[in-house]
């Protein structure tokens, strides 16, 4: 029977080539829209190498200082950073690794008279144990080369590339901002929509060009916590709370700003933190709902179309359901037969989107458009954009035939629409 | 006529409404992509008010504890810096700056100004600024070296502010509020007037911009972030690295990088365009669907109506009325739907969701922009309908009986 009801929903579809080119048109252009946006998104926050486990992994991104006239908005300073995290490992079992790194600066370096500009963040030690970095030879640097400032570095292969050529390069040295490091590891290249693991080079943070940094309450510092699970969030989150309150007291400038907001967050909560909490509190409910109304927006007219177009192919076929149900097909067989057609469809149309979006996000990734871009589909949303599609075809396309069935064959024959 | 258009396109409302509801939605998507684009088409047009071919930025990190803390040796360091970088063959003219033009973050202050609160842009420059950036004065003049032993603090001012704050006023000798009324220090005044300057670019809106000074080798006055130098046209990018050397060698622990104007500007550009573009590849592609699927839509409902096509043809109406009828019936609906969108879009100046970076121009021209395409659109999707339907044959049209 579903051999004859698949054979039938082909015929079906292509006798009406011109519809079935829209509605599959239609169905995937607006996944592939979906799965490239998607794409985008995972690949800031959802755990993917390096950053594999982000989800127990917290963060101080951003703080601000509160005023009664004035506020800032930037990335803490070592010496805020130190304050706040120092100890709280011993304090609270539920930290495992606790790291204070830089946001990635730009570095020149002159090599043969060329120019090469990379990312180079200064971090820790601690730093390599709470991501997973993929070495392909070497090592990260340790607490040790960090307590000793060590001139070590870790580059990601196209640096090495740029510099040594594809040959190996632990044990050489390379000159970076004025600076020469001797190489220890060489990782995989980190996209740089990895906010906390994106970089090109990774040196100390005691190699920078003088001390000063370790005073600074405000500069270009971020911390990150390695929680043993996220049970633990909510007790690490509100040990933070309480630090913070006491570097309060620390503020360089009283006189203008006498409030510091910031706290522990994953890295969605921080970015909801920025956009909607005025840095004061993370609204994470928020960006998910800007995220969705966004995608509800865009979907609202392909949707509308689809239903059109639907709707348009049910009435024409109405003469067609009269002579089925004057031989004496029963309503239940009809919808059978165009639930099976419907499905037919939105499985097409996805199959062609995915092939359409696996082929954009490849192009993406090798344009070089966004710095190692290593954007891959999301299945899931995959399969909810089918479900979607299939909800509004079987809605616009099966009700309205059901509806008709139950239509007396002759008036249906005489091709009386709804 | 007009009315028994409309009862027609009544009596099969059903069908109509999801119709209606399409042109709606897509005249809404027309205009927010067109106005964008309209947007920054007219910025585009519009000069810049400085010369930045031949300029590079320097940015200079003196690794201070915070940006707001200097030592009168970093000061004395600095002047230095800049005098050394001054003497070098290639190089025409030094300035220094709080910030170079076309980078991304932007100092603002909301000031009172002739009695009204004014948010403006502001840069700390200083004298040689004008000579480096070719910024042209219209009226007044620039700093100069003497300023510094003045009692009040100068300002010079863009056109855009002169005429948002005094409107045909002049502007010369006026007076600019304090972030803080209470602030007990000098007060500014206004010393000149410089072309319309447009900080974050070739494709931002218009911009209110005010210039303070900054003396170098004063103690008073923090040393410059970022050092803009004017080369003779045609300096190789290999001066880049002799440059970053004598620097280097004048202040040791500090760091330098060096960036042509001419690359900040592309990526200023490229950080605005590239989501416009996206967006509107995105919005082509709901365009295409939406004209396939009316095209099929209308077809269809073509198709279902053939009877009543015959039967007109048969009491004697021509070809062409018939193709009239069908077009018209679908501008009339094109028209509800149009209607229906610019009640929506027209909120957004009568709220004043955008302020003045929407101008009325721009906004009529998105309007009407909008309008076009949909009228355009929705005549080629009855185009080929309506020749189908005007060859039905009366006989064959009604033997459907």
């Amino acid at each position: 029977m579903l051999r004859n009801y698949l054979k039938m929903a082909l015929k079906v579809l292509a006798r009406r080539k011109f519809f079935t080119f829209i509605s599959l048109f239609g169905i995937s252009i607006t996944l592939l829209v979906l799965l490239v946006a998607t794409a985008m998104l995972d690949q800031v926050f959802a755990p993917q190498q390096p950053e594999t486990r982000a989800d127990r992994t917290l963060g101080i991104y951003q703080v601000t200082l509160r005023g009664e006239n004035s506020t800032f908005n930037g990335f803490a300073g070592y010496g805020l950073l130190d304050r706040v995290v120092r100890g709280l490992p011993e304090e609270l079992p539920a930290v495992e690794k606790v790291s204070i790194f830089t946001t990635p600066g730009n570095a020149v370096s002159y090599v043969g008279g060329q120019k090469i500009e990379s990312s180079l963040k200064r971090t820790d030690g601690a730093y390599w144990q709470i991501l997973d970095f993929s070495f392909v030879e070497g090592g990260p640097f340790t607490e040790e080369d960090e307590a000793n400032a060590r001139f070590v570095a870790v580059i990601n292969e196209s640096t090495r590339d740029r510099f040594f050529g594809k040959v190996p390069a632990v044990g050489r040295t390379l000159e970076a901002d004025g600076q020469r490091f001797r190489v220890v590891g060489v990782v995989r290249d980190v996209p740089i929509l990895r906010l906390v693991a994106y970089s090109e080079i990774w040196v100390p943070n005691s190699t920078a060009k003088s001390r000063t940094y370790r005073k600074e309450y405000l500069g270009n510092f971020m911390a990150a916590f390695l929680a043993r699970s996220r049970t633990d969030f909510p007790r690490i989150k509100g040990a933070v709370e309480r630090r913070f309150r006491l570097a309060e007291e620390h503020i360089p400038d009283r006189q203008m700003f006498q409030k510091l907001d910031g706290g522990a967050d994953t890295f969605f909560e921080a970015v909801s933190r920025v956009i909607f909490g005025e840095g004061e509190e993370s609204r994470p409910e928020l960006l998910w709902a800007l995220f969705l109304g966004l995608a509800v927006l865009f979907m609202i007219l392909p949707s509308v179309n689809l239903v059109n177009i639907n709707l348009s192919r049910i009435l024409d076929r109405a003469s067609e359901i009269g002579v089925r149900k004057a031989f004496g097909a029963s309503s239940r067989t009809l919808v059978g037969q165009f639930v099976v057609e419907n499905v037919v469809l939105t499985l097409l149309g996805g199959a062609i989107g995915l092939v359409l979006a696996a082929a954009v996000l490849a192009g993406l990734n090798a344009s070089g458009l966004i710095a190692y871009a290593d954007l891959r589909l999301n299945f899931r949303v995959f399969l909810e954009g089918l479900g979607l599609a299939l909800f509004f075809g079987l809605f616009s396309g099966v009700y309205p035939a059901w509806k008709m069935s139950r239509l007396h064959p002759v008036q249906a024959l005489r091709g009386r629409t709804l | 006529m007009m009315r028994h258009l409309l009862k027609l396109v009544w009596n099969r409302k059903r069908a109509n409404a999801l119709i209606l509801l399409e042109i709606f939605f897509t005249f809404l998507v027309v205009f927010g992509v067109g106005t964008l684009g309209l947007y920054f088409w007219d910025n585009w047009r519009r000069p810049l008010g400085f010369d930045w071919e031949n300029v590079w930025a320097v940015r200079v990190n003196m690794q201070a504890a915070s940006d707001d803390t200097f030592t009168p040796e970093q000061v004395e360091t600095s002047a230095r810096l800049v005098r050394e970088v001054g003497a070098l063959e290639p190089v025409e003219a030094v300035a220094g700056a709080m910030m170079e033009p076309f980078s991304f973050g932007s100092f603002r202050s909301s000031l009172e100004v002739n009695g009204r609160r004014v948010l403006m842009d502001l840069n700390e420059v200083t004298e040689s600024f004008a000579d480096v950036m070719r910024t042209e004065v219209v009226r007044g003049r620039w700093f100069q070296p003497a300023d510094a032993a003045l009692s009040w603090r100068p300002a010079v001012i863009d056109e855009d502010l002169a005429r948002a704050a005094w409107g045909d006023e002049d502007p010369l000798g006026k007076r600019l509020g304090k972030p803080d009324p209470q602030d007990p220090g000098p007060e500014t005044r206004v010393i000149g007037v410089v072309r319309d300057f447009r900080h974050h670019g070739d494709l931002s809106g218009p911009e209110l911009f005010v210039f303070y000074p900054k003396h170098l080798g004063n103690p008073k006055h923090r040393p410059p972030q970022v050092l803009l130098v004017r080369v003779h046209p045609g300096t190789p990018a290999a001066f880049e690295e002799e440059l970053t050397r004598r620097m280097q060698s004048v202040a040791r622990d500090w760091s330098f990088e060096i960036v042509p104007l001419e690359q900040t500007r592309t990526s200023a550009i490229r950080r605005t365009l590239t989501p416009l573009i996206v967006g509107g590849i995105v919005a082509f592609f709901l365009l295409l669907m939406v004209a396939l699927g009316l095209l099929g839509v209308l077809w269809q409902n073509l198709l279902q109506r053939t009877r009543e096509i015959g039967l007109r043809r048969a009491i004697g109406a021509s070809r062409r009325e018939v193709h009239r009828q069908i077009i018209l019936e679908q501008l009339l609906l094109t028209t509800l739907g149009v209607l229906l969108g610019a009640v929506v879009v027209i909120q957004l100046p009568v709220l004043d969701v955008f302020g003045s970076a929407l101008r009325p121009e721009v906004f009529t021209s998105g309007l009407i922009l909008a309008m076009v395409s949909m009228y355009l659109l929705s005549a080629v999707c009855a185009l080929y309908p309506s020749t189908l339907a005007s060859r039905v044959h009366p006989a064959e049209a009604l033997r459907y009986e």
